[in-house]
């Protein structure tokens, strides 16, 4: 199955990137979001209550790849749902190969859209004078966490591919991501966020993964923190195994 | 007056992509002319510059007495298009596609809701008509392709591939309104690849290949150029050697499969009758006998060095000699 | 000209199609300005209470004008892609062999983000009145009917010569980056004093700014003739830049 899954990882990979309006809104509205929210709200740091930052950019830059992780994962979802509707995914359901290869093959896509949007916003922070508190430890922490994050929302991107078949729908999600991303603390922190967001905030695996990738950039790596942000994923990746399994069940089903 | 007259027409892509390197021809008011060729030999891009879609990098045409670059606007008014590609929005409805096209010809009101009446009755999709077209089948949208094309009746009437991918039916009745429409007056261009197609229907034929007009004429004048018709004979019982000595007075001997000899016809069919009552007096009664006229493919062939039927590469051999 | 008014109400029918006649195709157009309403005032509602922001002590007033812009944006943005969709599968062909003037073909493709838009600004605006926003007034409320389905031809003329220089779908991420960039890098998430140094100085020459703040006016205070007269100007001018863009990308379609 290993071969299997790599093999359709390189086709995935090699897909993703030769439509740039695919990597596009993965890199480039999340950076543009960046730049706005960084200058727009740049005041922010003189609030009380407001963390300790060298710049509103060190704070930000978590917010940035968890937002571009989390379109990753829905890229992904409307790619398998590309392959869905031109046939390509009956011909790998017709061939003798584990099921879960199919999809397992796509995620390795999104993980490697994850690596590259680390790198991407890492090397856009340091340029702009951001810095990594926690030094190269905490450079590794989060290039494992924001891969593993947008492979946990590429399990949610997953799931609706299957269910609805179709890229148009899938495509219709991206509103969502920023819902998901606007009711947490990614862009903002917890505590000054306005209700009833800061309530939703509270319990949203989205503030768990941004306070666990901001941690390492503004202050040190702490256990707690990693813990959290590794239960967030879990929490997502769950959700999204669970649901992608019964969208399959239910697509091989009625195909 | 020509209804398209082009005179060294060409069409460069970037530096190195020569689509059209410089073709000449004459279409008569009221002529079917079909532009023969395989993919990729440059009808569509011609058909696109004749219909003002791409610019000419050379050379000159025109269109209904208009020139296609000066005069676009003029050549518009005049002609009808159904191209290959030509999307139709899957989301309108037959009719509202129809009255879409009349308004865009200048036909409003009244007159553009019982124009798209009649021509939807004429290539008989009125049942269909309030359906979205997304709901068609691909007859029914070529049908209204052509429909749509013809809401301003032009006096030059563009189809590009009109038949490709339909099946037998639904490309006999497409044939038919062509003819209808040309004797009605209309002038037709058609692209095809489809040889019966260029020969069942057109007046004259261009065969352009590698971007170059290979030939040009009526499909008989074409093939009488290429070939003669041949006669293939089996005989009931008796020696081959006997018939080929009978048949050999009458014409050219050509090789042929074991059991039958094929001789050329110079006089064509109506010597049929005369080689019979040969062979017969000569004790060599006939089996069965079948007379062989050259096709389009063979003058495709013997003007391109290539076939343009089946998978077309590679060298075939042509028709007997004129 | 009875003629050309008739093309382009039929252009503009047609466009309105997908809107009319795709079950959901609209919902996340419509949705989306709303939801970056709601969530940037509650992620970034507490910039009130900067020192020197001014204005008004809620966020969703002070950002209400970048919302609404978006939903020209937006629109305009789908208007590009949808060109381009139908210059990708030779729908517009069947356009350009027609005797309708260009000049006329792209004024029914364009005019109908004007009408498109204001399904989006009366969602916005509907939600964002339940949400506390202010009502800008019988004034204010012009400027937006007037100012909005504006920008939208504006956005849709910058869409559409996208779209015929391009000819591909594939270059809907740059139509809507740009129209990001015209509506965000703005006095959009703070007052022009309280912006990063860059941003101030890029939102003091972007032209889009007079909009905002022409907009702004009735929401945070009272619409007057010194802060409206830019905002016409500017969108005066943006149609006839960008319209004549979009002119000669259709006159050179086929060279």
């Amino acid at each position: 199955m290993t071969a299997v899954v790599a093999a359709l990882a390189r086709r995935s990979i090699r897909q993703t990137f030769r439509r740039p309006q695919f990597i596009a809104p993965i890199l480039l509205m999340p950076t543009l979001f960046l730049a706005v929210n960084t200058g727009g709200a740049d005041s922010a740091t003189t609030l009380p209550g407001f963390p300790d930052v060298a710049g509103f950019l060190d704070f930000e830059l978590a917010g940035a790849m968890m937002q571009a992780a989390m379109l990753a994962g829905v890229s992904g979802g409307i790619a398998l749902a590309i392959d869905i509707e031109i046939g390509f995914t009956d011909r790998l359901l017709a061939a003798p190969i584990a099921r879960p290869a199919i999809v397992l093959g796509r995620l390795g896509a999104t993980a490697a859209m994850g690596l590259l949007l680390t790198a991407w916003f890492l090397a856009l922070g340091f340029v702009f004078g951001a810095q990594v508190q926690a030094g190269a430890a905490g450079v590794l922490l989060i290039a494992v966490l924001v891969p593993l994050a947008a492979l946990a929302f590429g399990s949610v991107g997953t799931a609706l591919a299957l269910w609805a078949g179709r890229a148009s729908v899938v495509q219709g999600i991206f509103p969502l991501v920023f819902v998901v991303v606007f009711l947490s603390s990614a862009f903002f922190p917890r505590e000054l966020l306005s209700e009833p967001a800061a309530s939703v905030a509270d319990y949203n695996p989205m503030s768990f993964i941004a306070e666990a990738v901001r941690d390492p950039i503004i202050g040190g790596i702490t256990a707690t923190e990693t813990m959290k942000g590794l239960l967030g994923i879990a929490i997502v990746a769950a959700i999204g195994s669970v649901l992608s399994s019964f969208a399959l069940r239910h697509r091989l089903r009625s195909a | 007056m020509a209804a398209i007259e082009v005179d060294n027409l060409q069409r460069r892509f970037g530096d190195e992509v020569y689509a059209v390197q410089g073709i000449d021809l004459h279409v008569d008011e009221g002529e079917i002319y079909a532009f023969l060729g395989p993919n990729g030999a440059g009808k569509t891009t011609t058909v696109r510059m004749l219909t003002t879609l791409l610019r000419p990098t050379a050379g000159t045409a025109r269109v209904a007495g208009y020139d296609v670059v000066h005069d676009a606007s003029d050549v518009r008014r005049a002609i009808g298009v159904a191209l290959q590609e030509a999307a139709l929005d899957p989301l309108m409805t037959g009719r509202e596609l129809m009255r879409l096209s009349a308004v865009l010809h200048g036909i409003r009101g009244k007159e553009s809701r019982d124009r798209a009446d009649d021509l939807l009755a004429r290539v008989g999709l009125t049942g269909a008509a309030d359906r979205r077209i997304g709901t068609y089948s691909g007859g029914m949208r070529r049908r209204l392709d052509l429909g749509t094309a013809l809401v301003h009746e032009p006096r030059v009437l563009f189809l590009d591939e009109p038949t490709t991918g339909l099946d037998p039916v639904s490309r006999a009745s497409i044939w038919d309104e062509v003819r209808k429409l040309n004797d009605e007056g209309t002038t037709v261009f058609l692209t095809t690849q489809y040889l019966e197609e260029a020969d069942q229907l057109a007046d004259r034929v261009g065969i352009i290949a590698g971007g170059r007009m290979a030939a040009e004429g009526t499909p008989a004048s074409l093939k009488a150029e290429v070939g003669v018709p041949r006669l293939e004979v089996a005989i009931a019982r008796g020696d081959i050697a006997a018939a080929e000595e009978v048949l050999g007075r009458h014409g050219e001997l050509l090789p042929t499969r074991a059991g039958t000899v094929m001789i050329t016809l110079p006089g064509g069919a109506s010597e049929v009758a005369g080689i019979v009552r040969a062979l017969d007096d000569a004790g060599l009664p006939v089996e069965s006998l079948d007379v062989v006229q050259p096709t389009l493919d063979d003058v495709f062939v013997v003007k391109t060095g290539r076939s343009l039927e089946g998978d077309g590469a590679g060298e075939v051999a042509p028709a007997a000699p004129a | 000209m009875t003629q050309s008014i008739a093309v382009t109400g039929a252009l503009m029918r047609r466009a309105l199609n997908e809107v009319v006649r795709v079950p959901g195709a609209a919902v996340p157009g419509v949705i989306a300005p709303t939801i970056f309403l709601l969530g940037l005032t509650a992620a970034f509602g507490k910039l009130t209470e900067v020192r020197g922001f001014g204005g008004p002590d809620d966020y969703i007033s002070f950002l209400a004008p970048v919302t609404l812009l978006q939903c020209a944006g937006f629109t305009g943005a789908a208007t590009g892609v949808n060109l381009a969709r139908d210059i990708e599968q030779g729908w517009f062909d069947r356009l350009l062999v027609a005797p309708t003037p260009r000049v006329v073909l792209l004024g029914g493709v364009v005019l109908s983000a004007a009408l498109r838009v204001l399904m989006p600004v009366a969602f916005l605006l509907t939600m964002g009145f339940v949400f506390g926003l202010n009502f800008p007034g019988f004034d204010g409320m012009l400027l937006i009917v007037v100012l909005v389905p504006a920008y939208a031809i504006v956005a849709a003329c910058w869409g559409a010569s996208i779209a015929l220089r391009f000819r591909t779908q594939a270059a809907g991420p740059l139509i809507q980056s740009v129209m990001f960039m015209f509506i965000l890098f703005t006095a959009s998430y703070a007052p022009l004093d309280l912006l990063a140094p860059w941003l101030e100085a890029v939102a003091r020459v972007n032209p889009v700014n007079q909009v905002i703040e022409a907009l702004r006016a009735g929401f945070v205070a009272d619409v007057t003739w010194e802060e409206t007269w830019p905002g016409l100007v500017t969108v005066t001018g943006m149609t006839l830049f960008f319209g004549a863009l979009a002119l000669r990308g259709i006159q050179r379609t086929g060279r």
